[in-house]
Order: structure tokens, then C-alpha cells, then sequence
């Protein structure tokens, strides 16, 4: 990158930061309510911009060996369900679908109970 | 706007008899597809307080016209189950728009206090039970006077959820094995009845001894029973509280004790599971359709667009709920 500091993730947490401390108690409850939306929402973009690579290439290498094809989807995945083309009861299947579950929540809301629980 | 907004009101409340000066008016956090307004009248010698529910006009595909919610609202308060009595209804085509105006119910509806707060503690033991008994009445209300809503069976129901999804062109293996899933299962040879459609923490109104009042009726259909009690079981609408399986609050047991003390057929639990994952994917789809009155520009909205990020949630849950023995 040939951006100068902050970078994207310093100049979102700052943004964060001055919601936070700064707006969310000089507002009415309904708008209150609205900034912790947003907080959420920067910090998905966050944990996407820090960790979406990794995440996202752990479930491609998954699949790759699952649908054994050169440039594998989760479109083309999605597709062989749909057709019933691969085996349903297929034990790497489910183990995929987790994978790309858990790996998506990550991203999204890694405070899910669901998530916490399974990577207790 | 709030001006505008309270020359509406008076103008509505006359219509009703209800006079006086209108004060207070503020709005509500409500859902992301409705305004909530709260407001009070004050009468000869007395201060009443309102809720003015307002729809925009434009209902998602799932949903039914918010004055068609209070006229099913006044359906449901003949058979005595717990609802807020409606003092006046508004059409699309008049100054307030699609809308209703009800009596304010004392007590909380946002879930996390309801669980956390300590004025509540006493009242949490007392609701799967309570809300088993509310659920049942609702079913019980005669369908025949509810020709604005649709009837639907659970393959109607799960077609339409899929087909819906399907046009947001957003393939999602989860789904696409869930849907398969599903159109498997047995769903129950059940009566249809009125379902409330999205009863859970957030919908009800909760005092410190216990459930007061059924909201936010937008989801009501006709349809297979079980739906609402697989729906209060979904972890989505646990708040966090994982092992207390209906609502974050209760067992299922104590919500079947509650349902089977009225309804004449009686449920097991292998069938809430069923609709427990009929009733996620059914969320999943919601999120989608609201995520994309955002992205489609029909409205800007952070909470539609946030929303759309919480699909994962859903998939996390059924992969839990198929794949590892999740509850």
C-alpha cells in the first residue's frame, strides 16, 4: 500500500472511538440506539479488512479439495447442493458448511452465542 | 415534523372522542421496518398515555398492513389474550397514513433488560409457561373473520422463503442445504390457525409479573401452530442466553406445559425442533429481504444495511442445529 498512517483500521477506530465517547451520550435513546448500530457496522468492516483474507482462503482451500476444480465458488458450492450433485450426508460437506459458517460469524459478530459456544 | 405529526393525531383522536392536548410526543426504538411514537393526552383531569404505530406503506413481501395489524389486534382482545386495546386506525390514504393508535402498555419490551434488569428476575421463571398459554389462545381465534390474512402451509411457506431468497441472487450453500433440509420433514398434520408469527422477546410486553401484552403483529398469517412456538426457540431470539432455550429465558419444557395447558392437540418436542429450524431459516430470509430494501435503494437505512450482516448468524445456528447437536 503506498497510503500514508493511519490506516484504514486506525482512521475506522477513531471514527468508533469518537461515537462512543463523544456523541452517543449527548443524544436522545432512539438515536443512541442507531450509533451503537453503527459501531457495530465499523467494527464488521474492521475485522473484514484484518482477518477477511485469512478466513475466507481457509474455507477456498477446504473447498477446493471438497469439488475438486481449479477456481472453486462458494457460488458453484451453493450450485452442486442446489442440483443435489454432491452427497448431502457427505461428512466433509458438513464439515465445510461449518467451517464457512463459523468463518463468516468471525467476521460478523464474533460475540454470537453460537460462535462463542463452538469455539469454547 | 413532529408538529405535523401531532395535527394528525388530534385530528385521528377526535374522530374517537378522545380530545385534549397532545404532549410528550416522542419517538420510540422500535424494529427497522416501523415508526413507534409514544405520546399523552391530557384529558379534563387526567393524563393518558398513547402509542401511535405507523407503517410507511411500502410492506415487505412477509408482512401485512399495519391498520390490517390492528384489526387483528381487536380480534385477538375478544378471546381475552393479552393485547393493547386500539383507540383508533388510520389508512394509507388519510393524514396519518398506514397506522393505529393504542393504549401504552406499562412495562419493557427490549429484550435485554427484560433479561438482565432486576425488576424482571421474579417474572423470567413464570414466562415460557405464560407465553405457552398466550401462544394457544392466539391459536385459537376464529380464522373465519381474518380474510386479510393469508393461508399458507408450511411448503407454501418454505417455497416462498426460498424463492424469495433466491431472488437476491446471493447463493448461500447453508441455505441451499437447509431448504433441502426441510422440504424432507415432517411438519405435523395440524388445523391451520392464526399464527402471530414473530412472538418473542421484543414483541411482548413484560412486567415484573410477567407477560402483559402481544405486539407487533406485522407477521401474522394463517398457517401450521407450530410455527410460533419452533420460532421462540430459536437462538436467534435468545439474546444471548444460549441454554435457556425459549426466548433466553425458558425451557421448553415449561413453554409445552403453558401451549398444552389449552390447546386441544397436544405437542411433542421433536416437532418444535423441526420448526426451530424452519424458524431460523425463516429469520435468515428476513434479514435478506430487509438487507436488500437497502441495497436495492429503496430505502437508506444503517439498521437494513447492518442487517444484512446478521444472515451469518442464522447459518451458524442451523449448522449447530444439524451438524453438532446444538439445542
Amino acid at each position: 500500500m503506498i497510503f500514508d498512517k493511519p490506516n484504514s483500521v486506525d482512521l475506522l477506530e477513531a471514527i468508533s472511538h469518537f461515537l462512543n465517547t463523544k456523541i452517543k451520550s449527548e443524544v436522545p435513546a432512539h438515536l443512541a440506539f442507531k450509533i451503537r448500530i453503527i459501531e457495530n457496522v465499523l467494527n464488521i468492516v474492521i475485522r473484514e479488512i484484518e482477518k477477511g483474507d485469512k478466513l475466507s482462503n481457509e474455507v477456498m482451500t477446504q473447498l477446493q479439495s471438497l469439488i475438486e476444480t481449479d477456481e472453486p465458488t462458494i457460488e458453484a458450492l451453493a450450485l452442486l447442493i442446489k442440483d443435489e450433485k454432491i452427497d448431502l450426508n457427505d461428512q466433509d460437506l458438513k464439515k465445510l458448511l461449518v467451517t464457512l459458517s463459523k468463518n463468516k460469524i468471525a467476521v460478523d459478530n464474533p460475540n454470537y452465542s453460537t460462535f462463542k459456544k463452538l469455539i469454547e | 415534523m413532529t408538529e405535523e405529526l401531532s395535527i394528525a393525531l388530534q385530528n385521528k383522536l377526535s374522530e374517537a372522542n378522545i380530545e385534549g392536548k397532545i404532549f410528550n410526543l416522542v419517538p420510540l426504538t422500535g424494529g427497522a421496518s416501523k415508526e413507534i411514537w409514544k405520546f399523552e393526552v391530557q384529558d379534563t383531569d387526567e393524563v393518558k398515555q398513547y402509542i401511535l404505530r405507523k407503517g410507511s406503506g411500502i410492506e415487505g413481501p412477509l408482512a401485512i398492513k399495519t391498520s390490517d395489524e390492528a384489526l387483528l389486534q381487536q380480534e385477538v382482545k375478544k378471546i381475552n389474550a393479552p393485547v393493547p386495546e386500539i383507540v383508533a386506525v388510520s389508512s394509507l390514504d388519510e393524514e396519518l397514513g398506514d397506522s393505529y393508535i393504542m393504549k401504552f402498555v406499562e412495562g419493557e419490551s427490549i429484550p435485554r433488560k427484560v433479561l438482565r434488569d432486576n425488576e424482571y428476575k421474579d417474572a423470567l421463571p413464570l414466562l415460557a409457561f405464560q407465553c405457552g398459554e398466550s401462544i394457544a389462545k392466539i391459536h385459537e381465534v376464529e380464522v373465519n373473520n381474518l380474510h386479510y390474512l393469508q393461508e399458507k402451509t408450511p411448503m407454501d411457506q418454505l417455497n416462498e422463503l426460498y424463492s424469495t431468497y433466491e431472488s437476491f441472487n446471493q447463493p448461500s450453500p447453508m441455505f441451499e442445504y437447509t431448504y433441502l433440509w426441510l422440504k424432507d420433514q415432517d411438519f405435523g398434520d395440524i388445523k391451520a390457525s392464526l399464527v402471530h408469527g414473530d412472538f418473542r422477546l421484543g414483541n411482548i410486553i413484560v412486567s415484573n409479573s410477567g407477560l402483559e401484552s402481544i405486539i407487533d403483529w406485522e407477521l401474522a398469517h394463517i398457517g401450521n401452530p407450530l410455527q410460533d412456538l419452533g420460532w421462540i426457540c430459536g437462538n436467534s431470539w435468545r439474546f444471548g442466553q444460549n441454554e435457556k432455550v425459549v426466548g433466553g429465558f425458558g425451557d421448553l419444557e415449561d413453554l409445552l406445559k403453558g401451549y398444552n395447558s389449552i390447546s386441544k392437540f397436544k405437542v411433542n418436542e421433536n416437532l418444535v425442533r423441526t420448526w426451530q429450524v424452519f424458524g431460523t431459516f425463516r429469520w435468515g430470509v428476513i434479514c435478506l429481504i430487509q438487507a436488500a430494501a437497502h441495497l436495492n435503494g429503496s430505502v437508506n437505512s444503517i439498521e437494513k444495511a447492518a442487517i444484512g450482516r446478521r444472515v451469518s448468524e442464522t447459518e451458524i445456528d442451523i449448522a449447530d442445529l444439524l451438524f453438532l447437536g446444538g439445542k
